[in-house]
């Protein structure tokens, strides 16, 4: 805390010595290309600020800026170029066109910059105010939205700073991880998820790593989905690679900068509720303590409540959006920059203070960072950072079915106003909060949502430290040699409690669990970079290093299920302290070599080698993979058709390994308290002493092309990705004395089409209008899981809804229920008293009923800048994929969805057949037809599954450069009204036709999932999705 | 250029040797890095106790399993309770096979590993080694009763197939266990063994084998349907030998019992308590009209130890008939709070009364489980003596002396009110339930004079004698079916269509069975002698 303190000083310090600097002068110009005319439309910005200007439809401009600053000219279809002002106020700048704009870099695997046309590859770059215009509040990756081709992002429900799922090109791995590899600055991050949704009975979402990305911290984003482009990698880039390089220093001037961001979060997508009939069952009134909305209808009878107070038996159509608040969050962060040539520093501070939906639910971030850049002398430069991040999460709510607020508001009957809720608890005798009598549908799983948010609290406190050195050493000028050390650790400390009276959970005083999680990840490397010109055209660029690396994580569980004082939050008070200690560690060490040949800077061929040592595998822990590719640039190579200003063609091939599991090779015996003097208990997984690294295999060809001087281009993707050698869980007869053994099999497949395009329609003084889209499909295929086993499941036991399963023949994440039985002519069966014949009632296994994922993903954004203003706006979508509403599989039984209220006297006929085919006339109640339907924990899941289909704007921001003088010293100002998740344009229908009711639309957010793991294509009790609004102020001094 | 090529060809090549020589040579601690330091890669003589106490954790339910592998089956196809949740199908007799296979794979793979690695390192003629025979013996005869056929002889062996064994050749083996455990076990007599790892009797190998032999038996009755001779001369034989014989009063419901009676131990870590009570809080089931009209017709001692009054009333004790559909749950007479919960004993702080006021307490988590009380004993034998065996009393001694037994583990200790209660004409009640149901049966405490109400009262009382124990207590009903159980109001299951005549017999083979070792479930049933299906009979069930 100290050195923080002190950071703190320094960066205020810092702050207040630049602003004395800088003066400004008027500079102006005009920009012109190849053929000598004025270009419209070019972006001319200071360097190092966010302040810029663009050219007048005769190409000229006029823009303040500081005497020795240097301006960038930027436009889609002519390369960057800068040119330093050295005291000029009249610059004119020639573009140069086309093709050049492929010198570009972008940072690749290991943070080495390849030239962008020599790729064999594609890869895609999000532009960073892409991600810090209209941020997703909890994390960086949900900002990706949208924007990734063929990435399908999920958000995590455990409010604030909960983790994200982000898979590029499908899912290929059935019990590992199937998240892009987070990569910044050339070293992966740790970006575990200490806790995740693997069933609909209560989880806790935990944060991830990459919700620790300070977004005011990015350069650039660049995204390699295939495996080529990520061989170097290895084991953990199988599912494709997120590269974030963060900001340096800058060389000749100092600039400091300032975001501050304000947004307000509020539900949308609340569950459509009746409200027409109150408690009770059957049509008539029960006891004020029934949990169900089955009784009559509200008429403002007389009616005494649970709490024995007179008051009316009325509908309160808000009771539930009255339970979650408007959230707002607040973004502020200031970065200072300076250097020379010789040394540079870049010096940033930022505070989050973020608040969810769910009262009580907030997020406190400080995330301080340290760059020094040094060039200490010709051949020997350094780099080195550090990253310090607090975070702290309170009160994070559970979702899923049990002691989670979202689920029991929406229990609430449909009488039950806020005023009577809020009357949670009483006082007793000896001053410990109990729990007033609430009424619900099963009193020992549903509680008071208002107690659940007062007297529970699920709090997560981290700190993390993430550095690196580097330094790297010309030894000649074709030969460099480049060392890194890399430290990234995190310390977890999550505390859960239950006040006493806590359902489910708190026994005798209350309950405290108090778990620390260390995690340490270590790297390093050391890598030489040559280059050669072999030839006039024949060039050769490689790479050669070895790779350490080691990942530690510690875990200690201490739990006090009974506290001897009541409601004392302390591991001193616990009436049985229990504790429990796990720990893992995984060590690699590689060694690689990559080279790239280029002919004629237009032909290019390039090849990888890497072998991986790993601690998870048997003697002699070695495996190797490649990767091979090759590039064409076609419109330097051959003359092309007026228009097609770029064309080139790539293929590839790479296989990445992955080297399996922790401590699966031995037999081990575990200990755990309990009577007498504990016990020892061996591990139910047959040891594997022969397991094998699992392989994916990635075929990748694309094109890309560019038209009309660039104001059009797309780059379009074919691949082919097959994931074999995977490690399976696999039941066994447990009279083996095993209930499990892991195998190595299987074949998953991934194919698919990317396209990337963009636009310029409009490009004038005044006027641009940019368009990138992007689509993608994938279609997946579970070729083969092994001889013994068909079905995997995606998530463990008990299941109350559907089961998302990989099963051989069909896809990964077909998701399977009970179902309404259709005899062979297509006729629904229905009991003999009318209600409908489900598999449920049948004892038969669960049914094939969709499956997650999405056949196509879309994103299209549509920027148009006019003058001073800029707005835009960002369209995505998915096509295809089915969801399961457990919510509302829930809530049926108990009579509150909207859905509910038809048919409530009776009268429905369904029109169905008994098992013989015989037609059943009897006509039955709505109650009768949802309850069998439900269960209301464990029901027939197909009557509450949708298309998962949706359409929504999904980002909207305007934003306005207020005009400065060149007098004040703020340099650049920026102010944007921005907003996220603004409108559905299209949502899916259920998936069943009922008799009667037809299908329905859906009311909940499709995106929002459990958790971020494997098991997903159902919502249950999950956070309802949030609309943001607010204003973001950008300042440049 | 060649120059070039072969500087970098040196280099590079160097390099790459160098650093692969560096790693392997750094690969030396893989094999200590792959293995959690927390836990324990071989098993020597300091372990086995350990393994012996998971071993007698796991066997009569381990708390997380309680539910899913005896309550919401065995305790409700008994009657003991009644199931309150609308969504448990199986009280209306449709199983879910998901569920049930907890009292079926933690017993090979919490139990028997754990047996059998003390079968491997200990010498034979050891009493611990004979201890853990009888809890073979203990374990598998609660499986092969749920299901009949199960992988017996071939278990523990590795392979992707595990055959099943007819349950006739189980039960042989049982008693021959059995047997040679007890010659062991007396030749240590007065010994101690795995002292305080032994969760039922701290280590006291006398009364090691009063269980064994009680246990003997138990199953010697079993059989007495389908083996009369056999049943006839095990149980002669276990009787001689020594049985259980006294019940002690256990008044702190987790401390361990200075009688006969089998418990084992429980703690309140919330890792390992009691099944029962960790369910207790979740109002899922309540008193069954069963024991409501029994208990409540004899005015039952006992009662109050068993159940709590119902929550509305404070008062009175209720109970509701098995086999509810949706609907009549929802009625108000068949509502949880209307009805009669488990004791206090299973009762956690989280059970309250109408006023607020706390009835469970904090330690109840550690109450011990129910293995086996002397209280059956005394009724197995009487059951015996009624068939003309030479059980060292008469029958309506030993109905008596069960009776007495009981109450006194029941903390029923007053002499006067023992007997008030052994002489009682009181028959059982209509229970008053939302289905208006008569009396269950008629017969009284006080013993009859004709054999067949005298059977039905042996079986009547050793059935509230074994309560909470369903898993027994539905054994015991399959084999003798004198007990007369409301039938289940409704069945959803396609094979029951007359639950006045049919009831449910076993388990059916689990899907994950079928699934993993679909050869073996294939040729089990052939073993079992009809198909696979909730109506089949077991071998010793012959009604």
């Amino acid at each position: 805390m100290r050195s923080f303190r002190k950071l703190s000083l320094l960066l205020v310090f810092t702050c207040i010595s630049l602003l004395a600097v800088s003066q400004s002068v008027s500079v102006s110009g005009k920009v012109t290309d190849s053929k000598g005319e004025g270009v419209p439309g070019i972006n001319v910005i200071v360097r190092g600020s966010s302040k810029g200007t663009a050219t007048g439809n005769d190409g000229t401009f006029t823009i303040n800026a500081p005497a020795n600053s240097t301006l960038v000219f930027s436009g889609v279809g002519f390369a960057q170029q800068e040119v330093s002002l050295n005291g000029r106020t009249r610059i004119d700048v020639q573009l140069a066109a086309s093709q050049n704009e492929l010198n570009e870099v972008v940072v690749t695997a290991l943070g080495i910059n390849r030239q962008a046309k020599s790729l064999v590859y594609a890869t895609q770059t999000i532009k960073p105010a892409e991600l810090t215009g209209v941020r997703d509040a909890n994390n960086v990756l949900g900002s990706l939205q949208g924007k990734v081709a063929n990435a399908v992002i999920t958000q995590g429900s455990g409010g604030v700073g909960s983790g994200a799922r982000i898979i590029l090109r499908g899912n290929r791995s059935i019990q590992g991880n199937n998240n892009a590899l987070i990569v910044v600055d050339g070293v992966p991050i740790d970006n575990s998820t200490y806790s995740t949704a693997g069933s609909d009975f209560g989880p806790v979402q935990g944060s991830d790593g990459a919700s620790n990305i300070n977004p005011d911290d990015i350069e650039s984003v660049t995204v390699l989905r295939g495996a080529s482009a990520a061989a170097l990698y290895g084991s953990q880039a199988g599912n494709g690679v997120i590269v974030i390089t963060t900001k340096k220093g800058s060389k000749d001037r100092i600039s400091v900068s300032l975001n501050s961001g304000a947004v307000f979060e509020s539900a949308f997508s609340l569950p459509k509720v009746q409200n027409s009939y109150g408690q009770g069952n059957s049509g008539a009134f029960v006891d004020s303590l029934t949990g169900d909305s089955w009784g009559p209808k509200m008429t403002g009878q007389p009616w005494v409540n649970y709490l024995g107070q007179p008051t009316t038996y009325s509908p309160q159509p808000d009771n539930i959006k009255n339970f979650f608040r408007t959230a707002p969050s607040f973004n502020n962060s200031i970065s200072v920059s300076g250097g020379n040539d010789k040394s540079q520093t870049y010096l940033s501070y930022t505070n989050n203070s973020n608040s969810g939906i769910v009262p009580g639910n907030s997020l406190l971030r400080h995330t301080a960072t340290l760059r020094l850049t040094n060039q200490i002398s010709k051949k020997f430069s350094t780099d080195a950072k550090v990253t310090y991040i607090i975070q702290d999460i309170y009160n994070r709510p559970r979702t899923g079915e049990e002691n989670a607020p979202t689920i029991d508001i929406y229990n609430i009957p449909r009488n039950v106003s806020t005023a009577e809720a809020e009357q949670y608890q009483f006082i007793s005798n000896v001053g410990v909060p109990s729990p007033t009598p609430y009424p619900s549908t099963l009193t020992s799983i549903y509680q008071n949502p208002y107690w659940l948010i007062h007297n529970t609290a699920i709090n997560e406190s981290r700190n993390r430290v993430m550095g690196f050195l580097s330094a790297k050493y010309q030894i000649v000028p074709w030969l460099s040699f480049t060392g890194r050390a890399n430290l990234d650790r995190t310390f977890n400390k999550l505390t859960t409690q239950y006040a006493q009276g806590t359902l489910l959970w708190a026994h005798s005083g209350g309950y405290y669990q108090q778990q620390t999680i260390t995690t340490t990840q270590k790297w390093f490397d050391g890598i030489f970079e040559g280059n050669n010109q072999i030839t006039r055209d024949f060039k050769v660029n490689y790479h050669a290093g070895i790779i350490f690396q080691d990942v530690q994580s510690d875990q200690l569980t201490n739990t006090a299920d009974g506290l001897n004082v009541t409601n004392k939050f302390s591991l001193n008070y616990a009436t049985n302290p229990n504790m429990y200690q796990y720990g893992d560690q995984v060590q690699t060490q590689a060694a690689f070599g990559q080279a790239s040949f280029s002919f004629k800077d237009a032909v290019f061929v390039d090849a990888s080698l890497r072998n991986d040592w790993d601690s998870r595998l048997p003697k002699p822990y070695s495996f190797q993979y490649y990767s091979l590719g090759a590039s064409a640039v076609l419109s330097d190579l051959m003359a092309l058709p007026n228009g097609l200003s770029f064309l080139k063609a790539s293929i590839n091939y790479a296989e990445v390994g992955n080297g399996g599991q922790f401590g699966l090779l031995n037999s081990t015996y575990s200990y755990s308290q309990g009577a007498g003097n504990g016990f020892l208990s061996r591990s139910t997984t047959l040891p594997f002493p022969t397991l094998k690294p699992e392989i994916v295999k990635n075929l990748e060809a694309g094109i890309e092309a560019r038209f009309m001087d660039n104001r059009l281009g797309f780059t379009l993707t074919y691949y082919k990705s097959n994931s074999s050698n995977q490690l399976l869980s696999i039941n066994l007869p447990t009279a083996t004395g095993y209930s499990t053994q892991y195998i190595n099999a299987g074949n998953i497949q991934n194919q698919g089409v990317e396209l990337v395009l963009n636009a310029t329609p409009v490009r004038t003084k005044d006027i641009n209008w940019d368009i990138t889209l992007n689509f993608a499909l994938n279609r997946n295929k579970v070729v083969k899981l092994s001889e013994d086993i068909k079905t995997v499941y995606l998530s463990g036991g008990y299941g109350r809804s559907a089961t998302p399963v990989v099963k051989e023949g069909g896809s990964y994440g077909d998701m399977l229920s009970f179902k309404w039985i259709k005899d062979s002519k297509g006729n629904y069966e229905l009991n003999a008293d009318g209600t409908p014949y489900t598999t449920y009632l049948s004892g038969d296994p669960q049914e094939y009923i969709g499956n997650f994922n999405p056949k196509e993903t879309m994103g299209l954004t549509n920027t148009i800048r006019y003058k001073a203003f800029s707005l835009r706006a960002l369209i995505d979508g998915r096509i295809g994929g089915v969801i399961v509403s457990g919510t509302e599989l829930n809530l049926a039984f108990s009579g509150i969805p909207e859905i509910t209220e038809k048919y409530r006297e009776g009268g429905w006929s369904l029109g169905g057949v008994d098992v013989n085919g015989v037609p059943v006339t009897k006509a039955i109640t709505s109650q009768q037809f949802w309850q069998v339907a439900s269960g209301k924990r464990y029901g027939v899941a197909e009557f509450f599954t949708y298309d998962a289909t949706n359409f929504r704007v999904r980002e909207l921001s305007l934003g306005y450069d207020i005009p400065l003088h060149s007098k004040v010293f703020v340099k650049g100002a920026r102010i944007s009204a921005i907003a996220r998740n603004v409108f559905w344009i299209y949502r899916g229908k259920s998936i069943l036709d009922i008799p009667g009711l037809g299908k329905r639309k859906m009311d909940f957010d499709p995106d929002m999932s459990l958790g971020n793991g494997n098991f997903q294509g159902i919502e249950y009790g999950t956070l309802p999705a949030t609309r943001t609004y607010g204003l973001n102020l950008q300042l440049t001094f | 250029m060649k120059r070039v090529k072969i500087i970098l060809d040196k280099r590079l090549l160097a390099v790459l040797l160098g650093s692969i020589v560096v790693l392997a040579s750094c690969t030396k601690s893989y094999d200590k890095i792959n293995v959690d330091k927390n836990s324990i890669a071989t098993i020597g003589p300091a372990e086995l106790p350990f393994l012996f106490s998971k071993a007698l954790d796991v066997a009569p339910g381990a708390y997380y399993n309680y539910q899913v592998a005896q309550n919401l089956f065995a305790d409700q196809y008994c009657q003991y309770f009644a199931c309150e949740a609308t969504y448990f199908p199986s009280d209306r007799l449709t199983i879910r096979m998901d569920w049930v296979g907890a009292a079926f794979n933690p017993m090979y793979t919490d139990v028997m590993p754990q047996l059998q690695t003390i079968f491997a390192n200990t010498d034979s003629s050891s009493a611990e080694h004979a201890m853990a025979e009888v809890w073979w013996v203990y374990t598998f005869h609660r499986v092969t009763d749920y299901w009949g056929p199960i992988p017996y002889f071939s278990a523990g062996t590795p392979g992707n197939s595990v055959p099943y064994d007819p349950q006739d050749k189980i039960y042989d083996d049982f008693f021959k266990r059995l047997t040679e455990a007890v010659a062991v076990l007396k030749t240590h007599a007065g010994a101690n063994a795995f002292g305080t790892f032994d969760l039922i009797y701290g280590g006291d190998v006398n009364r090691w084998v009063k269980f064994a032999n009680s246990l003997r038996l138990r199953l010697a009755l079993r059989i007495s349907k389908v083996d009369p001779a056999r049943a006839q001369s095990e149980a002669e034989a276990a009787v001689a030998s020594g049985v259980m014989t006294t019940s002690a009063a256990i008044t702190d419901p987790a401390a361990m019992t200075a009688g006969d009676d089998a418990f084992v131990s429980r703690s309140a870590k919330n890792t390992d308590g009691n099944g029962l009570q960790s369910m207790s809080d979740w109002n899922e089931f309540r008193m069954s009209a069963s024991m409501a009209s029994v208990l409540n017709g004899y005015q039952d001692p006992r009662l109050p130890e068993y159940f709590l009054p119902t929550y509305s009333t404070g008062t009175a004790y209720k109970g509701l008939r098995n086999g509810l559909s949706v609907p009549e749950l929802g009625l108000t007479p068949n509502l949880a709070n209307n009805n009669s919960h488990v004791g206090k004993r299973w009762a956690s702080t989280n059970i309250v009364d109408k006023d607020g006021n706390v009835i469970g307490s904090a330690n109840s988590i550690a109450t011990g489980q129910n293995v086996m009380c002397t209280a059956e004993v005394y009724f197995l034998r009487a059951e015996g003596a009624l068939l003309g065996w030479n059980m060292g009393g008469t029958a309506k001694d030993l109905y008596e002396a069960g009776i007495t037994n009981s109450l006194i583990q029941w903390n029923v200790t007053d002499p006067a009110t023992i007997a008030a209660y052994i002489s009682s004409t009181k028959t059982p009640i209509a229970p008053g339930d939302q289905q208006n149901s008569p009396a269950m049966t008629n017969i009284p405490v006080k013993f009859g004079a004709d054999p067949a109400t005298q059977l039905e009262q042996i079986m009547t009382q050793k059935w509230l004698a074994l309560y909470p124990d369903g898993m027994e207590a539905w054994a015991d009903y399959r084999r003798s079916h004198v007990l007369k159980l409301y039938p289940v109001v409704h069945s959803d299951n396609p094979d029951i269509t007359d639950p006045t005549t049919q009831w449910i017999r076993r388990i059916p083979f689990l899907l994950s069975e079928q699934q993993n070792n679909e050869a073996a479930v294939t040729a089990a049933v052939g073993l079992l002698g009809g198909p696979d299906k909730v109506t089949t009979p077991l071998w010793w069930d012959k009604n």
